[in-house]
């Protein structure tokens, strides 16, 4: 474990400054989909108060802001260009380049991604949810932030990334097939944006959609942290939760690796 | 047709210090140096001249030509052009040139070059009538017709740089802008274009005034250039001025029959000379040594090369306007005209 | 004559990069495919999201589901416009400048506006375009819409003084790159205040609703001219708004864009 550190830092330092160069540009990003966020909340907001009553599907209106800014925080930290680079890495030929390193191909993007999120947790995620936290405070009356929710939050975070990035890189291999990948990879941001609950609370869907959606594996990247965060889940779904974030994950490691080895042996035979 | 008084164009450069904080403080309260990329320079052309404007890498060159095509204004000085200010009224003052960069293209990138054409004809308002006539021109002499339906990011270096000087002359313009026409081409492909030029400027006394790198394109099509150095002119004149003023300057060739015996010559110490009087190179098989011969005679220094060391050829040359100005970039000669 | 040969000209240049963009699309036919997918998909998801709502409350602020649909269609309308024919004012923020490749279009006889925005044709627009209409042919009939030929006229103006307001918008803060080199995150910022116009602005609050109103006013290129339509408010202010936002902008972009020019220093040696 120690060794892979060792090896694989120079890349997270790699990411941290990459994220520092060009934070100005992030920050404006981010600050533009912020925007979204606030439209969501004051549609939300008229929602409650044109209907009248105090709940829907289980959501408070406190419970939905706060959800609509976590989902947001949540997809943000979750969200993985590892797609785009391998696509990239497919078109320029370069993916051959990475047989011949005596480096894992999936680690070093891995953690050049954990570098360029040091940056996006400090600079993005933390400010936000103080102000989520505020928000509640501010409204109820009472501090809400409960520990033990957090931690089980970061740790299905986690989980949500590392799913995020082992999908990502696997549809990335689709640009063996789909070339230019623009399109294919806009079209998948808005599908997993949907089917992980970032759009709409996977609670509102009618209940036999709402099920399916949550055994995707998508519902593990947004939906399940965030409604382990706001609370709406309880000790059994929380385990049931977890068991099924590990499984996608597993999943989607091999499913990364065979496609990788099947690659390996295209390119050694096909010559690249 | 073309004069430049006192050019200067000055930059304002941010200095970022590093950190977030330096980023934060350079973005309210910036602080700006400023450098000097052109600095008081004059000079004028007659119709119909070739110039050729020849200076190291950040020079100014580019800045110049920047300039006087209206894409920079001056921050002092003068420039008129056909009577024209450049950076004043620049719609109406690009009609009469044309412009060419050649480390990027003005075609446009996915079109095929006969559509790039009809879109610069439109661009230009010519006629069809002219625009007819034009491309027969431009086809006879820079040979377009072979990759003329093409997308132009598939052509070639070469078929891009004859397109792009083609694109840049379809309006018949009087005064053309090369900006490093030959850069980054074979030789062969390089004098397929010098001869172009040439024959554009003899068919309809095109002035052409171009920057380059490589001193060939000088020697062959220009009579006059313009040295510029740190942003200031160094020279001014006619390659034959410039060679006759440092004509001094001789090379002398050789190939040892022995590469290790060339150590035993050591002509600064034999002859007493100073670091830019003379100067060895070698590429492992010719020796060139460029002496001041006002300083050292060539019967003295063949005289001691010969009964140093066994030598397999030697010969004794003007050096060449190449071999004149790296001296001059290198300060070795001093110009104090 | 002066005038008609210019135009004449103008579309015939338009004419030449259109024919090109879609010869490029036949090209990529995949990615298109994909993308205007994505692009029908992102609608149809935030239609779906709507409905979803609906079926739980009686109406948003006093507007009926189909009345939402038809501001959110008209929202549609000149946001894809604009996006097809001045696409490329986001490579100037994004890397015309940064790169120094503006230099040829100073070195062309024609505005330097024009030989940047007729270049490109973006195609990806069809499918925003093709969603704004379905939503208003949906809406239009469960609505009551006043249909005489002085509101049709007075729809296609709205639509067009719309577009401008969204292209000076992208003019303002594309030009910025003259001065810091790029400006794209910038664009994108400003750029996605667009998505509040889909709403009715009255469901958000005061100081939100004056940004959009006054100061980035993409609250005049939907909610209010549509709501013209919808509920029959003040023409003048609805519509007439519309025209003199989409004016001041277009005045201010190109003064600053022209300010940029003056200002621009190429791009290395």
């Amino acid at each position: 474990m120690r060794k892979i550190f060792k090896i694989y830092k120079p890349f997270t330092h790699a990411g941290v400054l990459l994220a520092a160069q060009y934070r100005a540009n992030f920050f404006f990003f981010i600050l533009g989909d912020i925007l979204r966020c606030f439209i969501n909340y004051f549609l939300w907001h008229a929602v409650f108060t044109s209907g009248g009553e105090k709940t829907f599907a289980g959501f408070s209106e406190t419970d939905m802001v706060v959800y609509i800014f976590i989902s947001f925080l949540t997809s943000v930290i979750a969200y993985s260009d590892g797609s785009y680079i391998v696509g990239e890495e497919i078109r320029d030929g370069n993916i051959a380049m990475r047989m011949i390193k005596p480096i894992r191909f999936d680690l070093t993007f891995l953690f050049q991604e954990l570098g360029e999120r040091l940056i996006t947790v400090t600079m993005i995620f933390l400010p936000l949810m103080l102000g989520v936290e505020i928000y509640k405070f501010v409204v109820t009356g009472v501090i809400g932030f409960n520990i033990l929710n957090f931690v089980l939050y970061l740790f299905s975070l986690i989980l949500a990334y590392l799913i995020s990035f082992y999908f990502n890189v696997c549809y990335g291999y689709s640009a063996f097939v789909l070339k230019n990948l623009w399109g294919a990879n806009f079209l998948k941001d808005c599908i997993v944006g949907f089917l992980s609950g970032g759009v709409i609370p996977l609670a509102f869907l009618p209940p036999a959609l709402s099920v399916a959606l949550n055994i995707l594996p998508f519902a593990s990247l947004t939906y399940t942290p965030v409604m382990i965060y706001v609370g709406m889940f309880d000790a059994p779904t929380i385990i049931i939760s977890f068991a099924l974030q590990i499984f996608w994950l597993v999943f989607f490691f091999i499913l990364q690796q065979i496609i990788w080895n099947a690659c390996v042996k295209r390119m050694s035979v096909q010559g690249g | 047709m073309i004069y430049v008084e006192n050019l200067k164009k000055e930059f304002k450069k941010t200095i970022k210090e590093p950190g977030l904080k330096g980023s934060i403080k350079s973005f309210f309260k910036p602080k700006n140096e400023i450098i000097t990329a052109v600095n008081d320079i004059s000079f004028h052309v007659a119709k119909g001249e070739v110039l050729g404007f020849i200076g190291p890498n950040g020079a100014g060159k580019s800045t110049v030509i920047k300039m006087l095509t209206g894409i920079l204004t001056p921050t002092s000085g003068r420039c008129e052009i056909n009577g024209k200010i450049p950076y004043k009224n620049r719609k109406n003052y690009v009609k009469e040139i044309g412009v060419v960069f050649g480390q990027r293209t003005q075609l446009w990138w996915d079109l095929a070059l006969r559509e790039t054409y009809t879109v610069l004809k439109e661009i230009y308002e010519v006629d069809d009538e002219s625009y007819k006539k034009r491309m027969a021109f431009l086809n006879e002499v820079l040979e377009l017709e072979e990759f003329i339906t093409s997308p132009v990011r598939t052509l070639s270096l070469g078929q891009r740089m004859r397109a792009d000087i083609a694109a840049s002359l379809l309006h018949s313009p009087k005064v053309l802008f090369l900006d490093e026409p030959t850069i980054g081409l074979d030789v062969v492909v390089k004098d397929n274009i010098r001869k172009a030029i040439k024959a554009i400027n003899a068919e309809e006394n095109t002035t052409v005034i171009l920057t380059t790198h490589d001193l060939q394109d000088v020697e062959n099509l220009c009579e006059r250039i313009v040295m510029i150095d740190k942003g200031s002119k160094v020279f001014d004149g006619e390659i034959s001025a410039l060679k006759s003023k440092f004509g001094s300057s001789r090379e002398m060739k050789f190939v040892p029959e022995n590469p290790e015996s060339v150590s035993a010559l050591d002509y600064k110490k034999e002859f007493n000379l100073r670091d830019g009087d003379i100067a060895v190179e070698d590429d492992g098989y010719t020796y060139s040594v460029r002496f001041n011969s006002n300083k050292i005679g060539v019967e003295k220094l063949l005289n001691y090369t010969l009964s140093t060391i066994h030598v397999k050829d030697i010969n004794v040359g003007d050096a060449d306007i190449e071999e004149i100005i790296k001296g001059i970039y290198r300060s070795e000669v001093k110009l104090d005209a | 004559m002066r005038i008609l040969h210019k135009i004449h000209r103008t579309f015939k240049l338009h004419r030449i990069f259109i024919k090109q963009d879609l010869k490029k699309l036949m090209e990529y036919k995949i990615d298109f495919l994909t993308g205007a997918i994505g692009m029908l998909l992102t609608q149809a998801i935030n239609i779906f999201f709507l409905s979803v709502i609906f079926a739980r409350i009686p109406n948003l602020e006093g507007y009926s589901f189909e009345q939402i649909i038809f501001i959110y269609g008209f929202a549609l309308l000149p946001k894809s416009i604009d996006h097809l024919f001045f696409d490329n004012l986001w490579a100037i923020g994004y890397f015309i400048i940064r790169k120094g490749d503006f230099d040829k279009y100073l070195t062309r006889p024609v505005s330097t506006l024009f030989a940047v925005t007729v270049e490109k044709f973006q195609v990806d627009a069809f499918g925003e375009l093709f969603v704004g209409v379905l939503l208003l042919g949906y809406s239009v009939p469960k609505i009551t819409l006043n249909i005489s030929f002085l509101n049709v006229i007075l729809f296609i103006i709205s639509i067009i003084f719309a577009t401008f307001i969204y292209t000076g918008v992208k003019l303002i803060t594309s030009s910025i790159a003259f001065w810091t080199k790029r400006s794209g995150s910038i664009i994108y910022m400003f750029y996605m205040i667009n998505e509040f116009a889909k709403y009715p602005t009255t469901i958000y609050n005061r100081a939100l609703r004056a940004v959009i109103t006054y100061i980035v006013p993409f609250a005049f290129t939907a909610f209010f001219p549509a709501s013209y339509f919808i509920t029959g408010g003040n023409p003048w202010y609805n519509i007439g708004g519309t025209v003199v936002m989409s004016v001041i902008l277009m005045a201010v972009g190109i003064f600053v864009w022209n300010k940029g020019v003056s200002a621009y220093e190429s791009a290395g040696s």
